[in-house]
């Protein structure tokens, strides 16, 4: 029932996001002819853009990316919208209070069950990670599963690498989140913390190049080297553990 | 600590960040199958109390023990509260739920939990199952908190102001759900308040907290056969005297009235009173309600 | 049989249960073998602690007023104890009844009357009634 309570509290969190990125998986993959054939007339002059400096080095990169049908689903799936919504969607499960219900009240009554704050803890990061790892896992073999209704193919291998990527990442997000929510009761201080740091880490890797958290998270080494990015995804993993039990800390020592 | 006692407390001192000083050396005792009113005013620290009896606060320093097992260890809080049913004074409870969902999620952390007693309990309580908590009146979430306690089969019940903000009628009812379900079942109850009427019906003990500190306890049939309040009446003014006799809790001189509140030793007081020439010299009994406003509203 | 107890007066509520049960047997309202209610019905109706009903119970059974039969309940002591403090306290009441008309006749209030055997009896049995 500890979990049980830790599902009610979330469950519209999970659900409409599911919806969400499933339709917006649904759509992209509809929207990949008019892109195919848009992207065969465009006459590229390699030279002038990658002398024009970083914006040109990425549209060189995006539009060289998306000449193959698994480079489109890369670079607009996992490297864009499943790194976007992915991030927020796992920050968002991870905000709000551990203990209180869904309206904000019943910390005291929770607090007063025969449960433990670990037991609380525990159920409820279990449950917020089984639901990102959905939220990512679920529409990225969609593509798999799909695509063949649009004449292409796509691995279920890849969209398993790349989800696990995305999966290890968003869950370091989850974590922040989570260890954010010990500290604040309400929903909002936790999301928009959490967030804010996602956006500037990503603002700041984009601008100087730089691979961090973002790259690990789409895979990108996979994508174009067929390596998974290990010592990233221990990172990640790493610091995620490390917030939990931040966490769990946290919330040992608090009097409400 | 013993297994006479459902609760004990040691020298409990709680410090709250920010310097509020809310336990300051508490020291009390809760004997199994007894009624406990625990009485002070608000912000005394009584609810603080409850709390560090519960795991929901850490005491600063000192002892608690609930069932003899320590109140402060991760571990054996939850063994406590699994043999605890507890009632916030907000009447704290998930408000999204309905009354049937909060029943069967509360159930399923208590094995011992009383299927009977919750029948007996919606039916008497009427309380609607398909209602939201957030929906009920005050009264009806009284009892709905007081159904999921007193349903865990537990063995203490601990009540923070349980009749606060209900009317005669309904604080009436919700006593006497108290102390039929007191009759059958053995259970200890551990109930703080600040309003004294329903208190002194229902209590076999007290214990009045002052600022973080327990100045008065015992059992309730020997604090109101110890306590006395002498009225005596002079001719002239009163005479400055204090009287020394040990036990004397107040005493006021008001014109020709002088007045003593006093623990025990009532009849040498009377003695000493004749002897300073009083005309006239009543002995009364003191009620719990006066006896809590002497011993919080300033000493002498 | 209705008991009632006010717990503001300040006297304890087992001693007031006492007072009632043995003013019921001097005026004859309870007699040798009635039966009183059980402790938790008792303390259900009038929303009192079971335990201070029990304790006025034993003290009464203490005092010889009533018997406790295991398993059956609580009975009237079918002592002569019992009738001769009816006797003597149905000679006293017309004595109390003169008393307190000549001094309503002198304009005193009930209040004041009351206060004043209130003295009078705390100020000459104290020390007689101090037990335990």
């Amino acid at each position: 029932m500890v979990s049980y309570k830790s599902w009610l509290d979330t469950r519209w969190r999970f659900v409409i996001p599911l919806v969400v990125l499933v339709i917006n998986v649904w759509g992209l993959l509809l929207e990949y002819p008019h892109i195919a054939n848009l992207l065969r007339t465009i006459d590229i002059q390699p030279d002038a853009l990658t002398r024009s400096g970083t914006l040109g080095r990425q549209i060189i990169e995006t539009v060289s990316a998306e000449h193959t049908y698994r480079g489109f689903v890369w670079f607009q799936w996992f490297r864009q919208n499943l790194s976007q919504l992915g991030t927020l969607c796992a920050v968002l499960l991870g905000s709000g209070s551990l203990l209180a219900g869904s309206s904000g009240a019943g910390t005291l009554f929770t607090l007063s069950l025969p449960a433990s704050r670990n037991q609380w803890l525990l159920a409820r990061a279990s449950v917020g990670l089984a639901q990102t790892l959905a939220l990512i896992v679920i529409p990225s073999l969609e593509i798999a599963v799909v695509s063949p209704t649009i004449g292409q193919q796509y691995a279920v291998s890849d969209a398993l690498v790349h989800s696990l990527c995305a999966f290890v990442v968003c869950g370091m997000f989850f974590s922040l989140a989570f260890l954010l929510s010990t500290e604040f009761a309400d929903i909002w201080r936790p999301l928009l913390i959490a967030g804010g740091i996602a956006i500037v880490l990503s603002l700041i890797e984009s601008r100087y190049e730089l691979n961090g958290f973002f790259r690990v998270m789409s895979g990108s080494s996979y994508f174009f080297a067929d390596t998974i990015p290990w010592i990233g995804l221990l990172v990640s993993a790493v610091l995620s553990l490390a917030m939990l039990y931040g966490a769990s800390v946290n919330i040992a020592r608090k009097d409400f | 600590m013993s297994d006479l006692f459902a609760i004990e407390t040691d020298d409990l001192r709680k410090h709250y960040d920010g310097g509020v000083e809310a336990l300051r050396g508490l020291t009390l005792q809760v004997p199994r199958g007894s009624i406990f009113g625990f009485l002070g005013k608000n912000g005394a620290g009584k609810t603080t109390t409850i709390k560090v009896l519960l795991g929901m606060a850490r005491a600063t320093s000192g002892r608690a023990t609930v069932f003899g097992l320590a109140a402060g260890a991760q571990d054996s809080s939850v063994a406590i509260r699994r043999r605890t049913g507890f009632v916030s004074e907000e009447k704290d409870l998930y408000e999204l739920m309905t009354v049937e969902q909060i029943i069967r999620f509360t159930a399923s952390f208590y094995p011992s939990w009383r299927g009977d007693l919750e029948h007996q309990y919606l039916r008497s309580f009427e309380l609607p199952r398909d209602r939201k908590v957030q929906d009920l009146s005050r009264g009806m979430r009284t009892k709905l908190a007081l159904l999921l306690a007193l349903s865990r089969g537990a063995e203490l019940l601990i009540l923070d102001e349980p009749t606060s903000g209900l009317d005669p009628a309904m604080t009436e009812e919700i006593l006497q759900a108290l102390v039929a379900h007191v009759a059958r079942q053995e259970t200890t109850v551990f109930l703080s308040s600040h309003q004294l009427s329903h208190v002194d019906q229902i209590a076999d003990r007290v214990a009045i907290i002052d600022h973080g500190r327990i100045v008065v306890s015992g059992a309730l049939e020997d604090l109101l056969e110890s306590y006395r309040r002498l009225q005596l009446v002079f001719d002239g003014d009163a005479p400055d005297h204090t009287f020394r006799a040990d036990g004397v809790v107040r005493q006021q001189r008001r014109g020709r009235v002088l007045t003593v509140i006093c623990r025990g030793n009532a009849e040498p007081i009377a003695a000493d009173a004749r002897a300073l020439g009083a005309a006239s010299v009543e002995i009364m009994p003191v009620p719990l309600r006066e006896i809590f406003l002497e011993t919080v509203n300033g000493e002498n | 049989m209705l008991f009632r107890t006010n717990p503001s007066l300040g006297t304890p509520i087992y001693l007031q249960l006492m007072e009632q049960v043995k003013h019921a047997v001097e005026t004859g309202a309870l007699r040798a073998g009635d039966q009183l209610p059980g402790i938790r019905p008792l303390a259900e109706e009038l929303v009192v602690n079971p335990n201070t009903v029990a304790k006025a119970y034993r003290e009464l059974e203490h005092e010889g007023v009533i018997e406790l039969r295991h398993g059956a309940g609580a009975f009237i002591a079918a002592t002569a104890k019992g009738r001769k403090v009816a006797d003597k306290v149905r000679l006293a009441q017309p004595i109390v009844t003169g008393a307190v008309e000549k001094l309503r006749a002198k304009g005193l209030s009930d209040e004041e009357i009351r206060r004043l055997f209130e003295a009078e009896l705390a100020g000459l049995t104290k020390a007689g009634a101090q037990h335990e």
